[in-house]
């Protein structure tokens, strides 16, 4: 079922001026409960204004949001309650932190929501869990960790509110390659044990092959592909037409297919690849040493 | 905010646009000289003349002039009723109670609210609206450079003005982007009373105040590794050079303050 839906929504910046630009135009689209989409698009194809509407950060001018089948917008008192059941990790969130703890931070959310004690603290440790954040960080300053560490803080900040629909733009821009790997499992992990929607914005297409279940493609505001990885990175030439293209590892495969090598079906990720790969060589090899014989 | 900062500065090629900085700080101070030269109906009529005129030069909207006047309104309001009840002189137009009003308390009112309305216009249309708030601190620098023969550092104040203008947006935006992303975890900056709001801000101040520092010593950096020593010895990119246009619109404002002594003078005819 889907947990949110964006309905034909659309939104023009600075209407009325020199610097008028439509960054959303008719885009329609549903995230699902436990499955992670992830979405692409150019740099100015709208990514970051559409996930500003998933909870109300930003108001369409046209269309609506529909939160558990409620449009986000028809009680504006409700909005703080929405903004706790969507969280949303902006770009570069390490610079958001602010309290005396790295502890403190995390619990910023739960406690504008007005849990008690108890509550807060079993969150803020099965956030941290999630995010990665180290037991020995909590009661650091935020401002005495590294860029990445903080980065996991950020994350967990946001996962200790337990949204139901989880929001992160680029949470891996920037992190050196274990990094950008534990932090998008974490999120992975957040996915499918609290059967959350999660949405993730990046640029980088090998990632969108390994985490995600579902991607769309936004280009010039507009919808312009959806489906599973299969589906959308089958569309080769149309992505690199959008300047986007597909991992390398699923290019490579493409050029091994077409020679004849029978690679298989996983040809999106490295593993996968490199697993079929050594399948084929093994077998190549046995054939060879049965030859000599 | 959003509309403040970024709103004042319409880019675009008209002629205004193209003129040199320099000349249009010279030009609005002439003007601004002149609207307090003038005191006749006629006068004004041709320095409103003359300010509708470049409003139409300069490509930009009328709208956007009216909207720059609407800060001043309460300005006009409140100098205008100071200016009618407080100003004495010999001709008694009206009297109530303790109200006085002379003819000469309205004719200082009408000046007042021509010459504010005039000011605003002439500023906006020379400058604000039509110079890049970058090439106007080089047009400053380059005025004020003569100053530092007398040990002003006229450079240096030249680029902190230059930094300062240049990382307003940056600031407006991060602001805008931390205040967002502490709303995402359930921040409320718009009830409780003052005390409990200005402690809702601790969240966005403080990383704000972070950053920037950070920001600053990042800058230093990069401005030391690209041997930034100050002023001396410098050269520029842009190096400004008058051109003929400008010779054109520096005649026209020499006329205009001539035309308007001359007015003053022949035709004395007042505003009201």
């Amino acid at each position: 079922m889907a947990k949110i839906r964006l309905e034909n929504v659309t939104y023009t910046y600075s209407v009325g001026t020199p610097f008028e630009k439509r960054a959303v135009d008719g885009v329609s689209l549903e995230f699902e409960e436990g499955l992670l989409t992830g979405i692409m698009g150019h740099t100015g194809s709208g990514k970051s204004t559409l996930i500003n509407m998933l909870n109300g950060l930003i108001k369409p001018d046209s269309g609506r949001v529909l939160l558990g089948g409620e449009d986000i917008w028809a009680d504006k008192k409700k909005m703080r309650s929405v903004r706790f059941r969507v969280g949303l990790v902006m770009q570069y969130p390490e610079y958001q932190l602010f309290d005396e703890t790295v502890r403190a931070d995390i619990a910023f959310g739960p406690r504008n929501m007005g849990l008690d004690g108890d509550e807060i603290a079993r969150r803020v440790s099965e956030a941290a869990k999630f995010a990665g954040v180290e037991e020995e960080w909590l009661d650091k300053s935020p401002f005495d960790l590294s860029g990445g560490q903080k980065r996991r803080v950020a994350v967990a900040g946001v996962m200790a509110m337990s949204p139901e629909v989880l929001v992160l733009d680029e949470p891996a821009a920037g992190l050196d390659p274990a990094g950008r790997e534990s932090i998008l499992s974490g999120i992975r992990e957040y996915c499918r044990a609290t059967g959350a929607a999660v949405i993730i914005v990046s640029h980088s297409m090998e990632d969108m092959a390994v985490f995600c279940d579902r991607v769309a493609v936004l280009a010039d505001g507009k919808l312009c592909m959806y489906g599973t990885r299969e589906e959308v990175f089958a569309r080769r030439s149309e992505l690199y037409m959008l300047g986007l293209g597909v991992p390398m590892i699923t290019d490579i495969a493409h050029e091994l297919l077409k020679l004849g090598v029978p690679i298989g079906e996983e040809i999106f990720t490295v593993g996968g690849v490199s697993d079929s790969l050594r399948r084929i060589i093994s077998e190549r090899r046995g054939n060879k040493g049965k030859g000599a014989d | 905010m959003h509309d403040f900062v970024l709103g004042q500065y319409f880019p675009g090629s008209s002629v205004i646009h193209r003129l040199d900085p320099r000349a249009k700080l010279i030009l609005l101070i002439a003007f601004v000289a002149v609207t307090f030269v003038a005191h006749t109906a006629g006068a004004f009529i041709l320095l409103a003349a003359v300010a509708a005129l470049l409003m139409l030069l300069s490509g930009i909207p009328l709208k956007i002039y009216l909207r720059g006047m609407k800060p001043i309104l309460y300005i006009v309001i409140f100098t205008t009723i100071i200016n009618i009840l407080l100003t004495s002189g010999d001709d008694l137009l009206f009297e109530f109670g303790f109200i006085h009003i002379y003819k000469e308390g309205i004719i200082n009112a009408v000046l007042v609210i021509l010459r504010l309305s005039l000011l605003v216009l002439g500023s906006g249309i020379l400058l604000t609206y039509t110079t890049s708030p970058i090439s106007l601190t080089d047009g400053l620098e380059t005025l004020l450079s003569p100053l530092s023969k007398i040990h002003m550092p006229v450079h240096e104040f030249s680029m902190m003005m230059t930094i300062a203008l240049r990382f307003i947006p940056t600031l407006v935006e991060e602001t805008d982007k931390i205040m967002n992303a502490q709303k995402a975890r359930g921040a409320d900056f718009s009830s409780g009373g003052l005390i409990s709001r200005a402690k809702a801000l601790l969240p966005v101040v403080i990383p704000l105040f972070v950053s920037a520092f950070k920001r600053a010593e990042e800058l230093a950096t990069a401005m030391e590794c690209r041997c930034y020593r100050g002023g001396e010895g410098r050269g520029r990119l842009h190096v400004l050079r008058y051109s003929g246009m400008d010779v054109v619109f520096f005649t026209g404002g020499a006329l205009l303050i001539g035309a308007v002594i001359v007015i003053n003078i022949f035709l004395p005819v007042y505003p009201f």
